[in-house]
């Protein structure tokens, strides 16, 4: 149907100007990664002689080699996973049941409750507390303690509950006159219609997960169990030179740059995977298709 | 005359009985959706609630080995210590020239951004650009940072190499507070406007296609068709997410911001996490930088709710 | 209708069991790494016949990139007999950890204090008697008493000894230069602030590199006044070492007007492009780019760094030529180097996680035997024949340094004392400038300038201390980039006494 209109001048200007515009931005966006990648294949000294170095003329293996010479990043990366599968699928199992629920107009005390979990955002009680909190309730030490302690987060949560909210109440009435209890209409008449919000708040849980470093070192003593970010960040720290207490090691030369990079790319490109697969939630008009359908 | 008073006393309470029931039955109605609320409650009640009691030690002078129940009572002496320091305008200053910054620069930028990738047709050219812009998000501050310092450096700089062949004066970026502002609101927009796109690209979904059709017949051009249809379908996402940012104003991104930190720009770029930090973290006084934190909170909470009421002013949901 | 129900049945028991019914749960589910947990009490049931090993924790910091293998933490178990878990925390977040294990009562059996600075942070806590005096009990211990005296005496708090050290070389700090550059411009090692500023001219505009390019520059710094170049600078002007006597008192480095000199010698680099332009914001792995890959040729530091410096450099010029130098007089015509407290790390004991005297006895027992040489070689140099070889009586890492550091070198943070008292290896380098430093390491110990203040306290300082150096440190970056004049470093340094500067200098002066 669309091709049968005439594409005006108008728009054909518009779109020239748009692709143009958005070319240049993925470029300038990309460029820091390009140089992080490139910088994790080139040889030391070709960095050192490079300020800021795209692709190398020497390719070199040596740094991935480093780091996959031992089984720590293999370890880490297989915790990571963990925690971010498990983990998002808890904290979406809970977020989704809690922001269907808020976002039922006519609940008695929903602004309360509401009101009550934008408190959370603002106010915290602090790592001490917090730490208490977590020990008595027996998570120390176990990855769990990277998953309960932050179940849900009060600004996903927040968001999906506007997604919800803007679902036609008409179809959940439809539904209830069918015959259909709350749980049913959330599982089959909510949740179809509404995957591209469970895939936006999916990925921002999946992505905290992954990025999830300061409650392992808080949490768990053992390090076999850290993630990889624990890694990455004392690989980037050392390398960068910003672990200001020079005092007590002078001596210890800091990891090379090109093994930074490489961690930087082994630690990152999993995740960076995950939002191409979530892509075709994102269809235009997918969503209708399936509520009329 | 009497008895119709009566009655209309009666009504009165027959009507506050009935809204009482009403009430009553509403909840029960709901009683489903009640459970299926109770996990996340209790989840809340206990790993953000109970910690609360954390804050009081910004009325005390608090000493980890003594606990918040042995340690010394001392008022508002914290809050008085940083409301009267010679400091603390400065950083109100500054943290609310960034704030905003954050709210009238960066906030629009992956609104405008998702409208221009909604824009395109080509689905693979689409996806691939939607990809590319995201991926500066899961660089750390400490890379991003270290990327710019090669490339704005006064020794050996990409940019002030380009400057000088150009026959401009090198621009001395890094230890100069004029610069400091601009290259902190830049780099969050390299690193933030792409993943700002997921959430408005999701809300866009739910547009129908047929009434862009329908407007194009109408002879609506793409600017109008954006602004007619794009827009007011991820209008209220964009106001929660304006809402909770108003609630940010005083978190601003330690990590970034104490790289950018130093000699030459602390008088722009000094903000309330970096101040206590110093205080906090590297000298073990916990109360005052609870008691600063505490400060923060009210503040967002102050601005959470004015912001609140203003969406609801306009007929808008809100946040709460 | 009931198949939901039952789904929200199992998902609400799943959250409550975890949550509410956990407390139990802790010490199955952790095991054996329980000690980590609160209070930990694992050591101190252990039965005391004495061939079983004793078990206990030990919290140090991580300074390298990975988690070691247990390879040579075995080894040194069954030296020790004992059977010794390590929580390994990051270099960058042990402040956090530290201070929440210390909170909430679950700090191991031992536990290092990484530097001074947390070490003034926990006094509170050790003036109340919350770690073992262990002053009493030291000579007791064959090893353990031979720790040095001075230095100990720098650990005390009122004193009272808490806590036992790591020996660091007391000063290492000079020059590492391009040797190379020196020779074809015929420059000699400068032994004068006068000679270093001509070297560093010299270097910048006389091409040193031969390339008939403008490429170079002298002195390559970094966002550091105390382990940059400045603070060694300094003490070749006979700037004290952070405090010292002035008209019968004892006055902060900046009220002095050698500091004013240094940071005129600065400016002076600065303004001239002897030295990097964005110094005060680089970091230390940019500022020895500078110097690898011959943009710049001196750097002002730990002379030991030439090490690890010189194999990068070899990588991209293999005909660079490093030597080191620390004699420099300044304008008086003295040499004089500033020195750390002899200690690099420290460890104590909290009285929480060890219960009994007989627990704190096993524990020091084996901290003596990490003072033995066996042992004290393990932690620092690993197994001989896998990660180093004997050569003249001193150890040399073996070709494969990769496996030393991933496997030997987090152990180093264990060590107790130094090579004198522990008797441990020391290293053998065939690098010449390398061990030539390990040389003008010694040297330099007659050059000393020591800091007054270490056994004194200011609780002002201990509280406030950071952020008012951060006024003197803003102030002499600004002053060495020609931001502020002298008014404006004397207006920061009244600002530094107003806010609480004078109460320091007053409870320092008193405590003398």
């Amino acid at each position: 149907m669309a091709k049968l209109q005439k594409v005006s001048a108008g728009s054909r200007v518009f779109d020239f100007f748009n692709y143009f515009l958005l070319t240049l931005i993925a470029l300038v966006t990309i460029l820091p990664f390009i140089h992080v990648v490139g910088s994790s294949f080139a040889t030391s000294a070709e960095i050192a002689r490079t300020k800021f170095l795209l692709f190398p003329t020497e390719f070199s293996l040596n740094a991935y080699e480093y780091i996959f010479s031992t089984d720590t990043i293999f370890r880490a990366l297989g915790v990571s996973i963990i925690v971010t599968v498990g983990g998002t699928l808890w904290s979406m199992l809970f977020s989704t049941l809690t922001a269907y629920g808020l976002s039922r107009k006519d609940l008695v005390g929903r602004r309360a409750i509401n009101f009550m979990i934008v408190f959370t955002l603002l106010f915290n009680g602090g790592m001490i507390p917090t730490f208490l909190v977590v020990q008595q309730t027996g998570l120390l030490n176990s990855l769990w303690a990277l998953v309960v302690p932050v179940t849900i987060n009060a600004f996903n949560m927040i968001i999906l509950r506007s997604f919800f909210m803007n679902i036609p109440e008409s179809l959940e009435e439809s539904a209830k006159i069918d015959g259909a209890n709350d749980f049913s209409i959330l599982f089959r008449i909510v949740l179809p219609i509404s995957l591209p919000a469970i895939a936006t708040i999916s990925l921002f849980y999946a992505v905290t997960y992954w990025n999830t470093y300061m409650h392992a070192i808080l949490y768990l003593s053992d390090a076999d169990k850290w993630p990889v970010q624990v890694l990455l960040r004392q690989i980037v720290v050392l390398a960068s030179g910003m672990n200001y207490d020079s005092e007590s090691f002078t001596d210890v030369p800091p990891p090379e740059t090109t093994i930074k990079m490489a961690t930087i790319v082994v630690a990152t490109v999993p995740v960076l995977l995950v939002y191409p697969f979530l892509q075709k939630y994102f269809a235009k008009g997918a969503l209708l298709g399936s509520v009329k359908g | 005359m009497e008895t119709s008073t009566m009655s209309a006393r009666e009504e009165a309470k027959q009507l506050k009985k009935m809204k009482r029931s009403e009430t009553w039955r509403r909840i029960k109605k709901n009683k489903m959706i009640y459970l299926m609320i109770l996990p996340g409650l209790l989840y809340f009640l206990i790993y953000k609630y109970l910690p609360m009691y954390g804050l009081v030690i910004s009325f005390q002078d608090y000493k980890p080995y003594k606990g918040i129940a042995g340690s010394e009572w001392v008022g508002l002496e914290h809050f008085e210590r940083l409301f009267t320091s010679s400091e603390f305008w400065m950083i109100f200053k500054n943290t609310l020239m960034l704030f905003g910054l954050q709210v009238f620069i960066f906030f629009p930028i992956p609104i405008i951004l998702s409208l221009m990738l909604n824009e395109v047709r080509h689905s693979f050219f689409k996806r691939s650009v939607q990809t590319l812009v995201y991926i500066p998000h899961f660089m750390s501050w400490v890379v991003i940072v270290s990327i710019s310092y090669v490339m704005l450096t006064l020794d050996g700089g990409i940019v002030n190499a380009v400057l000088e062949t150009l026959g401009l004066q090198p621009i001395n970026f890094l230890l100069n507070d004029e610069w400091f502002r601009p290259m902190y609101i830049i780099q969050v927009i390299w690193r933030e406007a792409g993943w700002g796109t997921i959430i408005f690209l999701a809300a866009i979904t739910a547009v129908d296609p047929s009434l862009y059709e329908a407007a194009r017949m109408d002879g609506a051009n793409r600017f109008r068709q954006m602004w007619h249809i794009t827009l007011p379908a991820i209008r209220s996402v964009i106001i929660v997410l304006l809402i909770l940012k108003i609630g940010d104003v005083l978190e601003l991104g330690f990590e970034h911001v104490y790289l950018l930190l130093n000699s030459s720009n602390r008088n722009v770029a000094e903000i309330f996490d970096t101040y206590v930090y110093v205080a906090g973290l590297q000298q073990g006084q916990f109360s005052y930088s609870t008691a600063v934190g505490f400060f923060k909170g009210i503040v967002g909470l102050i601005m959470v709710i004015f912001a609140n009421w203003l969406a609801k002013r306009f007929n808008e949901e809100g946040i709460y | 209708m009931s198949k939901w129900k039952k789904l929200l049945g199992i998902m609400m028991l799943m959250f409550l069991l975890l949550v509410a019914a956990a407390c139990s749960d802790s010490s199955s589910e952790s095991g054996s790494d329980s000690s980590g947990d609160g209070g930990s009490s694992e050591g101190e049931s252990t039965d005391s016949g004495s061939d079983e090993p004793y078990a206990f924790s030990i919290m140090a910091n991580l300074h390298t990139p990975e988690v070691p293998a247990d390879k040579v933490l075995e080894k040194i178990e069954e030296a020790t007999n004992t059977d010794v878990e390590i929580q390994w925390v990051p270099d960058n977040n042990y402040e956090d950890r530290l201070n929440t294990a210390f909170a909430t009562n679950s700090l191991p059996e031992a536990v290092f204090l990484k530097n001074q600075t947390t070490f003034v942070q926990f006094r509170d806590a050790i003036e109340d008697e919350q770690f073992w005096e262990i002053g009493p009990y030291l000579e007791e211990f064959e090893n353990l008493s031979k720790l040095k005296e001075n230095v100990l005496d720098n650990t005390m708090v009122n004193g009272k000894l808490y806590t036992l050290y790591q020996g660091r070389p007391l000063s290492r700090q000079g020059i590492i230069y391009r040797k190379d550059w020196a020779d074809n411009l015929g420059l000699e090692a400068p032994t004068t602030t006068e000679e270093f500023m001509e070297m560093a001219r010299a270097f910048t505009e006389d091409d040193p590199d031969g390339n008939g390019q403008d490429d170079t520059f002298g002195v390559t710094d970094r966002s550091d006044l105390v382990y940059g170049a400045f603070k060694t600078v300094a003490s070749w002007f006979g700037t004290p070492n952070y405090w010292g006597e002035k008209d019968g008192q004892l006055q902060p480095e900046f009220m002095f007007d050698e500091y004013v000199q240094t940071m005129d010698f600065f400016r002076e680099m600065h303004e001239n492009g002897y030295i990097n332009q964005d110094f005060p914001v680089t970091s230390k792995t940019d500022q020895q780019e500078f110097f690898k890959n011959g943009t710049a040729g001196l750097y002002v530091g730990s002379m030991g760094d030439v090490g690890s410096l010189k194999d990068d450099a070899i990588a991209i010029n293999p005909d660079v030529e490093f030597d080191v130098h620390n004699y420099v007089e300044g304008p008086d015509g003295e040499f004089g180097i500033w020195a750390i407290p002899g200690y690099g790390n420290l460890v104590m004991f909290p009285k929480s996680s060890v219960e009994t005297e007989e627990d704190l006895k096993k524990i020091l027992g084996f901290f003596d035997k990490m003072m033995s040489p066996e042992v004290a070689n393990y932690a620092y140099w690993g197994i001989e024949g896998e990660h180093y070889e004997l050569v003249d009586g001193a150890a040399k890492v073996t070709d494969d340094s990769a496996l030393f550091e991933r496997e030997v070198k987090p152990f180093q943070a264990l060590e107790i004392g130094e090579p004198e008292t522990n008797g441990r290896y020391v290293g053998y380098f065939d690098y010449e400038p390398k061990a030539k430093s390990e040389e003008l390491f010694i040297d330099n110990e007659n050059y000393l300038i020591e800091d007054p203040t270490v056994p004194l306290y200011s609780e002002t300082y201990s509280q406030d201390g950071a952020r008012l150096q951060q006024i003197i440190t803003d102030a002499t970056y600004q002053y060495i980039l020609g931001q502020i004049d002298k008014d404006g470093f004397d207006a920061a340094v009244e600002d530094w006494k107003s806010q609480g500067g004078d109460a320091i200098i007053e409870e320092f002066n008193s405590s003398n």
